[in-house]
């Protein structure tokens, strides 16, 4: 392993690392553009320079590797005149729109500039002008002017989607980055390239515009979009409801994992989110009788539930639980389940179109907790419920956040048992058809106004947290299932996420030992 | 008079974009020549546009199949270079020289002089397909400023007078 000193500091890193990530190591920052850890090293910026001792004249850090006893000085006077000058470089055409510029705050350009420009700009002539809002795809917006021409977004384009889509056209200060004519940027990972562009070139459509960078706030998270679990960062807007129409959520970004999606999400999980702001979702406790809907406590909601399982032999009771659901809300439903010694319950609804996948991160399974329910003993025959139903054998369905009436299932035969069953209760976030149909209806709280945890495909439990408040009354599963429970007659203490891990990890072996702390914001993989 | 940028929808579909069996073969053989195939890129190029004319984003997304690569990447590469045509070229190309030596000896005027003759502007071509005119960088002929390139040939020593005399050569 090369040893070498940086700025003084002696470090040891695996060969062929380079020297940004090397000094990373110690804590040293080389301002830097092109390079990204996960993309090829193109050099294009320049403004990673170094002095190496030895060497005449300073050298890019992304594409030196680090070699044994090397002597790296970042911040030599040579070094910092430099990357001034470089900066003035990187501007000289740039149009300095930062107040009309949804990057502002986040730039790149405004942050080195402050760190390592602050020069006269010297620039007297026109500026080069080029395109600006020139919508590249679905989701990407290109503002040509204020590109610097890192490459990252063609090498993205290249190398993780391998899809091509992008290219630097014309030459020299015209040199400007496109797509071929008559094509558009709509590969299922396009938004990454927001994401990795250091300046104001490439926006977000969904959210351009929508609330200014320095008025979210942020919470670490899961993405529930499919079985992959990409970790994610929440970005809420709170402090300026009035900028975003209502919509709580901003946006959602990529958070590092190297062992799960490495920097990248893609955009069905990026743009699934609208469903949290969104009109149908369910704010009360509601009961319907004789076809008319009322709202009602929750107290009057627990009390007819538990009254119900109560009620009914657990025989004739079905539940249809989720795979949407965290492991915390399907613990709190198990027990319920042994409470009263309920033995028909199911998680999986087979979708109508089986689930895109794909080879980069996308899943087939559009569920996030897929396997913590198999984990947890709840993968029954759902179709066999349905059909105890319809024969009416099954009295009571309890049903959590599925739509019924929109799966592979035959939609005649669901509606049979629906009609049949004489109560159905609906546990989630929004309506469908299916609690329209519901005699209960108890409002859960979306996986952003909560925390919990996930089991991905390859058994990796991890955390998400509650970004905002959940809407009007919802609440977590976890917390209606364990106030059914306490009405059943069981005490639950401290009603939190964690104690019903704390008390699953405890009874299911294979979550043995694992505790909210240990899987921290990496998650752990079970074994 | 066509444009430098755009392509022309009649010509793109009147000319079918395929290399010969013989053309194909010196792509390989092309390719073949390099460690990595893209270097065969340019060579690849100039032989569509000798074939098509000029280099039309039909033949461009053409060749990129011939390569395994996007079309992107290949349109990087022709708007790169100033050597490719993306519309329809003249029979004849005059190229002014621009730079430092030539504009001192009077290229300004040369280039006015064209202009006037031609009744077009630099980059366009003449509606009956004859000239196409353009202004360029350094064709290292400095000590016969101001030069320019007719076709394979240059020419030194402009005035209008020759200027004239060149193009009744060009038919
Ligand atoms: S658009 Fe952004 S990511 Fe792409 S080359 Fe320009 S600055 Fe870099
Ligand atoms: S791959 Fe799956 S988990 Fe990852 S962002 Fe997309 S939908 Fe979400
Ligand atoms: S980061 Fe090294 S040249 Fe851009």
């Amino acid at each position: 392993m090369p040893n070498l000193t940086i700025n003084g500091h002696a470090v040891e890193v695996p060969p062929g690392t380079n020297l940004i990530e090397a000094a990373r190591k110690i804590g040293v920052e080389i301002p830097h553009y092109c390079y990204h850890p996960g993309l090829s090293i193109a050099g294009q910026c320049r403004l990673c320079m170094v002095d190496i001792e030895k060497t005449p004249r300073p050298t890019i850090a992304c594409n030196t590797p680090a070699v044994d006893g090397m002597v790296v000085l970042t911040e030599t006077d040579r070094v910092k005149e430099t990357r001034k000058s470089i900066m003035e470089f990187h501007l000289i055409n740039h149009p300095l729109d930062c107040p009309v510029c949804d990057q502002a705050g986040e730039c790149w350009l405004q942050i080195y500039y402050m760190q390592h420009g602050l020069y006269d700009p010297r620039m007297r002539d026109e500026k080069v002008h080029k395109p600006k809002a020139v919508p590249l795809g679905p989701h990407v917006m290109l503002d040509a002017e204020r590109c610097i021409l890192c490459s990252r977004c063609v090498r993205f384009c290249d190398e993780v989607t391998r899809t091509g889509e992008l290219g630097i056209f014309d030459r020299g200060d015209h040199s400007e980055i496109g797509l071929f004519p008559g094509t558009e940027l709509a590969n299922k990972y396009s938004g990454n390239v927001v994401d990795i562009c250091p300046v104001g070139a490439l926006t977000d459509r969904d959210f351009r515009f929508a609330v200014r960078v320095w008025y979210l706030e942020r919470a670490t998270s899961i993405c529930p979009g499919c079985a992959r679990g990409c970790n994610i960062e929440v970005h809420v807007n709170r402090r300026r409801p009035h900028h975003n129409e209502g919509r709580r959520v901003a946006r959602l970004k990529p958070r590092f994992n190297a062992d799960v999606n490495r920097w990248w999400i893609c955009d069905a999980g990026r743009y699934g989110f609208a469903f949290v702001d969104d009109k149908t979702r369910l704010l009360a406790p509601s009961r319907r009788e004789d076809g008319a809907v009322s709202d009602a406590t929750w107290e009057e909601a627990i009390g007819a539930v538990a009254g119900a399982l109560r009620r009914f032999a657990p025989d004739e009771i079905g539940v249809v639980a989720s795979p949407k659901m965290a492991n915390e809300d399907l613990w709190a439903l198990r027990r319920v389940l042994e409470q009263r010694g309920i033995r028909r319950v199911a998680f999986r609804v087979p979708p109508r179109e089986p689930g895109d996948e794909d080879t980069v991160l996308i899943r087939g399974d559009k569920n996030p907790n897929s396997r913590g329910a198999e984990l947890l003993g709840l993968d029954g025959d759902g179709a066999a419920i349905l059909a105890a139903a319809r024969a009416r054998v099954v009295k009571c369905l309890w049903v959590f956040g599925h739509d019924l009436l929109q799966c592979a299932w035959d939609a005649a035969e669901t509606d049979a048992a629906l009609r049949a069953v004489p109560l159905l209760i609906f546990t989630g976030t929004n309506a469908n058809a299916t609690s329209e149909r519901a005699h209960w209806v108890l409002p859960a709280a979306t996986w952003v106004e909560r925390e919990g945890t996930y089991t991905n495909f390859e058994g990796r439990v991890q955390r998400f947290r509650a970004a905002v408040e959940p809407l009007g009354q919802a609440l977590p599963e976890w917390d209606i299932l364990g106030r059914v429970l306490q009405a059943l007659g069981v005490e639950v203490s401290a009603p939190r996420a964690e104690r019903w891990f704390r008390e699953l990890a405890g009874a299911v072996p294979v979550f043995a030992g694992l505790t909210y702390q240990s899987i921290g914001d990496g998650g752990a993989k079970l074994p | 008079m066509r444009g430098q940028d755009g392509t022309d929808a009649a010509t793109r579909a009147s000319t079918p974009v395929a290399f010969s069996v013989e053309q194909l073969a010196e792509v390989h053989r092309l390719q073949g020549l390099y460690p990595d195939r893209r270097a065969a890129l340019l060579p690849v190029l100039h032989l569509a546009q000798e074939t098509f004319g000029y280099v039309s984003l039909e033949v461009e997304a053409y060749v990129a199949a011939l390569f395994d690569l996007t079309p992107a990447h290949v349109h990087e590469v022709v708007t790169f270079y100033t050597l490719f045509f993306r519309a329809p070229k003249g029979r004849h190309i005059v190229a002014v020289c621009h730079n430092l030596s030539c504009h001192l000896a009077g290229a300004p005027m040369i280039v006015a002089h064209l202009r006037r003759r031609l009744g077009i502007d630099v980059g366009e071509t003449t509606d009956d397909g004859r000239v196409t005119l353009q202004s360029v960088e350094c064709l290292c002929a400095c000590e016969h400023a101001p030069m320019m390139q007719v076709d394979d040939r240059y020419e030194f020593g402009l005035t209008p007078e020759k200027v004239d005399r060149i193009l009744e050569g060009l038919r």
